[in-house]
């Protein structure tokens, strides 16, 4: 009979754990069970870990944060990223954040990306800042005609949102922001003289 | 041969400006469909989907019309072995053949892995450092894709890779640099050190895990957040500059205080690549190292160097065995290698010590 690994005596309670794919059995007496809090469900998966070592326990929390995540359009799990080391798709970087952010943080020195964008997502942004600025050429802007009717500061201003699309989309962002200035004080000058 | 083949071998012998040390870079970036699953984690038939649409995609751009796309199922082992020797795609990509497919563009310095780990990985090669140039072409096709593709992209995490490793720009820059005077003056370990720290990464000839054969190292940036592109790019532009510095102090050094041996180690290199009749690939590729430091210092003539880096790629296993149209045995390379090697250093006239 297997004995208990605190005491010696013969051990009645077997239980096994498995953290990170790894597999410890405990074997213990009633006793020691007890008094390692086994049997009380408040400290259950606790009360153990003091003797098990600290990197047990550190496998165990991480598991713990990260435990129960599935991305909800390819089924890919924390312990199928760790099988493959690979993502399932591009979804996992919304249901599985709390993994994607541990990665990150320890194999990245930047936490967001200050890089380009897809052309497409640049266009919906210059439009929308268009938009905001009173530049876009939509009807439902309303101020199109208006536009056109004044000429020397209206023509300036359609010049400037001309350059300050282009701008953008060249990814020319210095330069944008003082075009963006530039139409905010002219359009204030212009609310001012009328 | 197939006739890709045949085209590959013409077209793509780099003729380039000699610039010492620097043997070529690459920027490469990983791109993904939003709406499909990576490829790790897709079926067959997903996969085929994906090759179809990036495939279309990839040759309606006009610098891209006249590529060939190439099924690598199609291959035999050794033919798709020559093309990562040439670096038009990764270890990785051979292994698993399932709907993987390469686009070489006509003048074979653009290659698209379809299906690799990530839906797409575009590369564009170049043999100097001009990496302005290089961003610019590689970017005129990222931005066509994304125009025709939907294009997996987060504000925070940019642009969404299979590995998160490489998120953010999914751009991966590199140089080959060929360092002799560094490794005879053992200062490599230190090198790779303080690039380590600077967060880039030395690796040997063929990347991630291979060891440096013939002086031979490869330099790339290893953070893909938080930095843009031109950050990266300017950033390895000057730690390459300034690698390439070190390493003409030390063949200064090398020239000043170990003339004699140095002299003695080239000599007997090149009595060995001229009168070999078994040679392994190791012992080719660092011979030919010595031929090309040979020809940087002046006691080989300066315009050999261009031939030595095309015998350098010819050199390789695959090479010899796509040349002979079949696969060979270990000594059966050997022994061609041997004759590729002999017949031309014949013509390379004896080295001249000022």
């Amino acid at each position: 009979m297997d004995k208990c690994q605190f005491c010696g005596k013969p051990a009645t309670v077997h239980m096994t754990q498995i953290v990170n794919n790894k597999t410890t059995v405990v074997r213990m007496c009633n006793e020691c069970a007890t008094k390692h809090g086994l049997f009380s469900k408040e400290e259950l998966p606790f009360a153990m870990l003091s003797s098990l070592g600290e990197a047990l326990f550190a496998g165990i929390r991480q598991n713990l944060s990260t435990q129960g995540l599935i991305c909800s359009k390819c089924g890919c799990t924390p312990m199928s990223f760790k099988e493959t080391g690979r993502l399932g798709c591009p979804n996992c970087y919304r249901d599985l954040k709390l993994l994607i952010d541990g990665i990150v943080d320890s194999s990245q020195k930047g936490a967001f990306h200050k890089g380009k964008k897809p052309k497409s997502q640049t266009t919906v942004e210059v439009e929308k800042i268009l938009e905001k600025e009173g530049l876009s050429d939509s009807p439902a802007n309303g101020n199109t005609s208006r536009r056109r009717r004044k000429n020397s500061p209206r023509s300036k201003l359609e010049e400037l949102g001309e350059n300050l699309s282009n701008a953008i989309k060249n990814e020319r962002y210095e330069e944008a922001a003082k075009l963006r200035d530039e139409i905010r004080k002219l359009k204030k000058s212009e609310g001012e003289e009328s | 041969m197939k006739d890709f083949v045949k085209k590959l071998f013409q077209a793509s012998d780099l003729q380039h400006e000699i610039m010492p040390a620097v043997i070529s870079s690459r920027i490469r970036l990983a791109r993904n469909l939003s709406d499909s699953k990576f490829v790790k984690y897709a079926c067959r038939g997903d996969l085929r989907a994906v090759a179809d649409r990036c495939e279309k995609a990839l040759l309606s751009y006009p610098s891209l019309k006249n590529s060939d796309v190439i099924n690598m199922s199609d291959l035999q082992e050794y033919e798709r072995m020559a093309l990562v020797e040439r670096h038009l795609c990764s270890q990785e990509f051979i292994v698993d053949t399932n709907e993987a497919r390469l686009l070489l563009a006509d003048d074979r310095l653009i290659s698209v892995m379809i299906n690799e780990e990530d839906h797409l990985r575009a590369q564009v090669f170049q043999s100097d450092l001009n990496f302005r140039g290089m961003f610019d072409k590689i970017n005129g096709i990222d931005d066509h894709l994304s125009k025709n593709l939907d294009i997996a992209f987060d504000a925070k995490y940019g642009f969404l890779t299979s590995c998160p490793t490489n998120v953010g720009t999914g751009m991966r820059a590199s140089v080959m640099l060929h360092l002799p005077a560094l490794v005879i003056t053992k200062q490599m370990n230190n090198l790779i050190l303080a690039v380590q720290k600077l967060g880039f990464v030395v690796r040997g000839l063929f990347g991630e895990g291979s060891e440096a054969q013939g002086n031979l190292f490869q330099i790339s940036n290893q953070q893909t957040l938080g930095l843009s592109e031109v950050d990266i790019l300017s950033r390895l532009t000057q730690i390459i500059k300034s690698i390439i510095d070190y390493e003409m102090n030390a063949r200064e050094i090398v020239k000043k205080e170990r003339m004699v041996w140095l002299c003695d180690f080239m000599g007997r290199a090149l009595g060995i690549l001229r009168g070999c009749y078994l040679m392994t690939s190791e012992d080719a590729i660092n011979g030919i190292s010595l031929m090309m430091l040979a020809s940087d210092l002046g006691y080989l003539p300066n315009a050999l160097r261009n031939d030595l880096a095309q015998i350098l790629m010819k050199i390789q296993s695959s090479h010899i065995q796509v040349l002979a149209n079949k696969l060979l045995s270990d000594s059966e390379r050997d022994i061609k290698r041997a004759e590729i090697v002999r017949d031309f250093f014949a013509t390379v006239p004896n080295l001249r010590f000022h």
